[in-house]
């Protein structure tokens, strides 16, 4: 093997790569998709947990209570969330149909130990993003009123919970958990998926365009050029994910273990570069190349999360902190499997370069 | 003359299936039925042991076997059960309960997993609860969710008043209307005991991998709109948003398929003895498409007999079909290696798949869902249905911009189009300018704006989608600039494909008949699609945004007059390579005029 003429094909490849302006597409694609699952973040949590919001929602909304007065209505005033009016049931409703209030609250006059539960009545404007941040901040308010009443119905219970000493709220919304156990892994992992989908095309391209001949007369063998493709899609791919790296640090979050995270990526890169090659010269078209690639990577990925320990797995556990050394092992059978499989590769491109050139 | 066609279109069709099928080597269907078993495998496994991503973020440690049972449920955790309190602190875990209190470590970390934790217990008791005997004892306390519809005006936004719910101190709360009685409600709940327990524990089994992701506990019981005080928050329709993606999946590997056709048409121009045929360019088009519009009905039709969907999924899936299809056809053609075709399509796909996807998460919560056709498929999946209006409101837009896309690639299809390599904005500015042809240039500029109308408003509901959750004085202004910027572009991209060909051509006097005839475009456009259906959006408070300048006749033409005649103004005075700074000028102008007359001219 001619590492000299590899690293001229690598270097071609890389080149056509700028001047074709696709690989800005590739990064247009992965901000696209970072920022839209940022935004998507923030919607979601302005839906669940205001709290999260709370540099933003800094209004009281103005409600309205009415019925029956109970401990409701010094819970919802003690919020501070809110204003609470006393109205008139239906003086109350016409106010929120012209968004003066924000939300109306009917309680009835069902006894806190009655036998009947208490059904109090919420009306809220219907499509307005407004009414579901009103509802979260309602919800904490109707959760202390249910355990207050709870207690007072609480030796009907017959078998009651085992008491951890933890409080018996709503959970948060968990930004930690999204942005470290999906996102990361997504974005650290989508230049690897780009590159193997790459690899395909710059081999049947070469295949469709009848190239093939004109790249064996020049001294590169076409085992050269297969590796020298090969090394083009795979060197870009720790560049794309230490900028993504980069990028977070620079959003404030926090990412332990780069090195390790890049080794990780590098290695399941290249392992998916190497499946993607091995179709493109097994079908030397491709659109069935292609087809049968992308079929192949789906049952990997699905294989590989359904196993403990699996990269994707590490990548998180290693941002957080939370790997043992563990992972190095998991990363030595993977050099191990990718030793074979570059084995493997390059037997199979030396027969296809013999097939093509000796073959007519 | 009509048989003629269609017996053109179906054996240019039974000929593209019978290519395929040789292409498609005897060497690729076993492989591919063999991953296809494989996939049923490893999907069925991974729906068994779920997924492993998150296993052992957080590390806890306690001396309470009960805590320690509970932590071992959740995967997220690694617990240590240990009697010795100063061992369980030397392992510094982000959670410590020890003697019936918990410590919380004093990082994200911590917090989050104190959530995690929280997450747990609450499904722990909640398992308990709902299994109470006496059921009115454990849930005290229900919530009946009423809706009311609050119109909004737009002259509001006009003379100046904030809408929204930020009521100035100190205003009136009295309703300027005249009250209507209203019987109060009821203090019975309309279902039994049994009933109500029986919604309940059906909900516990939705907290699924996906769901754990946010962390939102989900689903209320299905009981018309009770729900218990944990429960009133909306939830995601995670089942149904699952599903989607099984029906999404298949129509764009097919449209893959359709691209590659196209392209492998342009290699080794073979797709000459095509373009030699008889056959006019729309018949090959349609010869070509059928076989692959065919087969996605087909994937379509089976899932939703599988899923046990209605066939109304396959009516509002239709025009996403088409939608894939005509970018297909257009990425086919225009693309000029295979690395420029993967990456434009992985493009167009990413972003029409968010396109479709985002706005149905909001399905339960926001009118702006309804702009995405697979919100009628959640509606479907979930037993709920949906009207004519919806149909019409949510798909549309892909009628309208299929359509056009199809026009295009069909004036297109031609052996100079087809064969050239030229780089990609050129080849987009050849195929807008071949719609402008030199006889009658205002006409057709006129009739090119109407069409962008569509795509104009694709983008702005795409802005839309993402900024409508942001806090509200920043999202509006975002919006109105990047609507601003749609429309100025929209409007000066025929002016300049032009311009870029004839520089003559934009004498001043031109420049001012160009100017008006995308004015009138842009604006009979406007007025078409309003009466289409735009009601829902501009009922809420972004549709003012958008549309508010629609009801004063002389400000919206003086707008978009002035627009345009910005940013070809600096086009003629700076020369071609100024069409970036041009249209940034443009959107200024623009923008700055939509916010003074959404803050009703302050």
């Amino acid at each position: 093997m001619g590492w000299h003429h590899v690293g001229t094909i690598a270097k071609k490849e890389i080149r056509s790569l700028g001047t074709e302006k696709t690989i800005v597409f590739a990064i247009l694609l992965q901000i696209f998709i970072a920022m839209f699952s940022s935004f998507l973040l923030v919607g979601l949590a302005a839906m669940y947990d205001p709290d999260a919001l709370a540099e933003y929602s800094t209004t009281r909304d103005p409600i309205a209570y009415t019925g029956t007065a109970s401990p409701l209505l010094n819970q919802l005033k003690e919020e501070g969330d809110f204003r609470v009016y006393e109205m008139d049931f239906s003086t109350a409703i016409a106010a929120l149909e012209e968004r003066k209030i924000s939300a109306v609250v009917w309680v009835p006059d069902t006894a806190p130990d009655a036998e009947q539960p208490i059904k109090i009545t919420l009306y809220t404007i219907q499509n307005d993003i407004r009414s579901s941040v009103v509802n979260t901040k309602l919800k904490d308010v109707f959760l202390a009123y249910e355990a207050d009443l709870r207690e007072v119905r609480g030796d009907r219970l017959t078998a009651p919970p085992v008491d951890l000493g933890l409080p018996n709220e709503a959970p948060r919304t968990n930004f930690f958990e999204f942005v470290y156990g999906l996102l990361i892994p997504l974005l650290i992992f989508m230049p690897a998926i780009i590159s193997a989908a790459l690899i395909i095309d710059f081999i049947t391209e070469e295949f469709q365009h009848n190239t093939i001949e004109t790249l064996i007369s020049t001294p590169a063998s076409f085992s050269d050029m297969v590796w020298g493709k090969v090394l083009a899609c795979f060197v870009i791919v720790p560049v794309q994910s230490g900028a993504w790296l980069i990028l977070l640090m620079a959003n404030g979050i926090a990412i332990q273990g780069t090195m390790p995270i890049l080794l990780h990526v590098s290695a399941g890169a290249l392992g998916m570069i190497l499946l993607s090659a091995f179709c493109a010269l097994h079908y030397r078209e491709r659109t069935n190349a292609q087809f049968i690639f992308s079929t192949a990577l789906v049952v990997v990925i699905m294989a590989a999360l359904a196993l403990p320990g699996n990269p994707a797995n590490l990548i998180v556990r290693l941002s957080v902190g939370a790997a043992g050394p563990a992972h190095w092992l998991v990363l030595g059978g993977m050099a191990v499997l990718l030793i074979m499989a570059i084995a493997v590769l390059d037997r199979y491109a030396r027969k296809v370069g013999r097939d093509y050139t000796g073959g007519r | 003359m009509r048989g003629a066609a269609a017996r053109d279109i179906l054996s240019i069709g039974r000929w593209e299936v019978r290519r395929t099928a040789t292409s498609m080597s005897r060497e690729v269907v076993p492989v591919a039925i063999l991953l296809f078993v494989l996939l049923i495998f490893a999907t069925g496994y991974v729906q068994q042991t779920g997924m492993h991503l998150q296993d052992g973020m957080f590390t806890a440690g306690t001396d309470s076997p009960e805590v320690a049972s509970l932590l071992s449920s959740d995967p997220r955790f690694v617990a240590f059960l240990s009697s010795d309190e100063t061992l369980l602190q030397a392992a510094d875990p982000d959670l410590l309960f020890t003697r019936g209190a918990l410590s919380v470590a004093e990082t994200d970390k911590g917090s989050a997993a104190a959530n995690a934790i929280q997450t747990d217990y609450v499904s722990y008791l909640t398992a308990v609860y709902n299994r109470e005997g006496d059921l009115f004892a454990a849930y005290p306390l229900w919530i009946d969710l009423q809706y009311v519809e609050s119109e909004l005006d737009f002259t509001a936004t006009q003379s100046g008043q904030q809408i929204g719910s930020l009521r100035r101190m100190g205003a009136s709360l009295i309703p300027d209307r005249p009250v209507v009685e209203l019987p109060t409600p009821s203090p019975e709940l309309g279902a039994s005991k049994e009933e109500l327990r029986a919604a309940l524990v059906a909900s516990e089994g939705d907290e699924s991998a996906v769901a754990r992701y946010t962390d939102t506990l989900s689903s209320g019981p299905d009981l018309g709109d009770y729900a218990t005080p944990s429960q009133i928050t909306p939830s995601l329709p995670f089942d149904a948003i699952v599903l989607i993606f099984v029906f999404i999946f298949p129509l764009y590997f097919t449209s893959q398929f359709f691209m590659m056709s196209i392209m492998n048409e342009r290699i080794d121009r073979r797709g000459e003895i095509l373009l030699s045929t008889p056959a006019r360019p729309w018949v090959v088009i349609a010869g070509k498409m059928l076989p692959y519009l065919v087969l996605m009905v087909a994937v379509t039709a089976i899932l939703t007999i599988h899923t046990g969907a209605t066939f109304a999924v396959i009516v509002a899936l239709v025009p996403v079909i088409f939608f894939f299809l005509a970018g297909a056809l257009l990425i086919g053609m225009t693309s000029r290696s295979f690395k420029e075709l993967s990456f434009i399509s992985i493009f167009f796909s990413t972003i029409a798949t968010s396109y479709l996807f985002f706005p149905s998460i909001f399905a339960h919560i926001h009118v702006i869902s309804l702009i995405s056709p697979l919100t009628l498929v959640i509606y479907d999946l979930e037993g709920g249905g949906f009207t004519l209006g919806d149909y019409f409101y949510s798909t549309f837009l892909f009628w309208a911009t299929s359509a056009i896309i199809f026009a295009i690639c069909i004036v297109n299809f031609r052996e100079e189009r087809l064969f050239s390599l030229h780089p990609l904005r050129m080849k987009m500015r050849e195929y807008v300018a071949a719609l402008i042809p030199a006889s009658h240039p205002f006409a057709a500029l006129f009739g090119l704006t109407i069409c962008t109308i569509p795509f104009v408003l694709m983008a702005q509901m795409m802005g839309l989608v993402v900024l409508f959750n942001l806090p509200l004085p920043l999202s509006l202004v975002l919006l109105v600039v990047i609507a601003a910027f749609i429309e100025e572009w929209a409007k000066s991209v025929g002016i300049f494909a032009v311009y870029s060909r004839r520089p003559s051509f934009l004498t001043w006097k031109n420049l001012i008949l160009c100017c008006l005839a995308v004015m009138a475009g842009f604006f009979i456009g406007e007025k078409l699609l309003l009466f289409a259906t735009l009601a829902q959006i501009s009922e809420s408070l972004f549709g003012a945004a958008l549309f508010s300048s629609l009801h004063v006749l002389w400000l919206p033409l003086t707008l978009h007059f002035t627009g345009a005649f910005v940013v070809t103004a600096i086009l003629k005075v700076a020369g071609p390579r100024s069409y970036p700074v041009a249209l940034l000028g443009g959107t200024a102008v623009h923008s700055i005029y939509n916010l003074f007359i959404l803050t009703g001219g302050i």
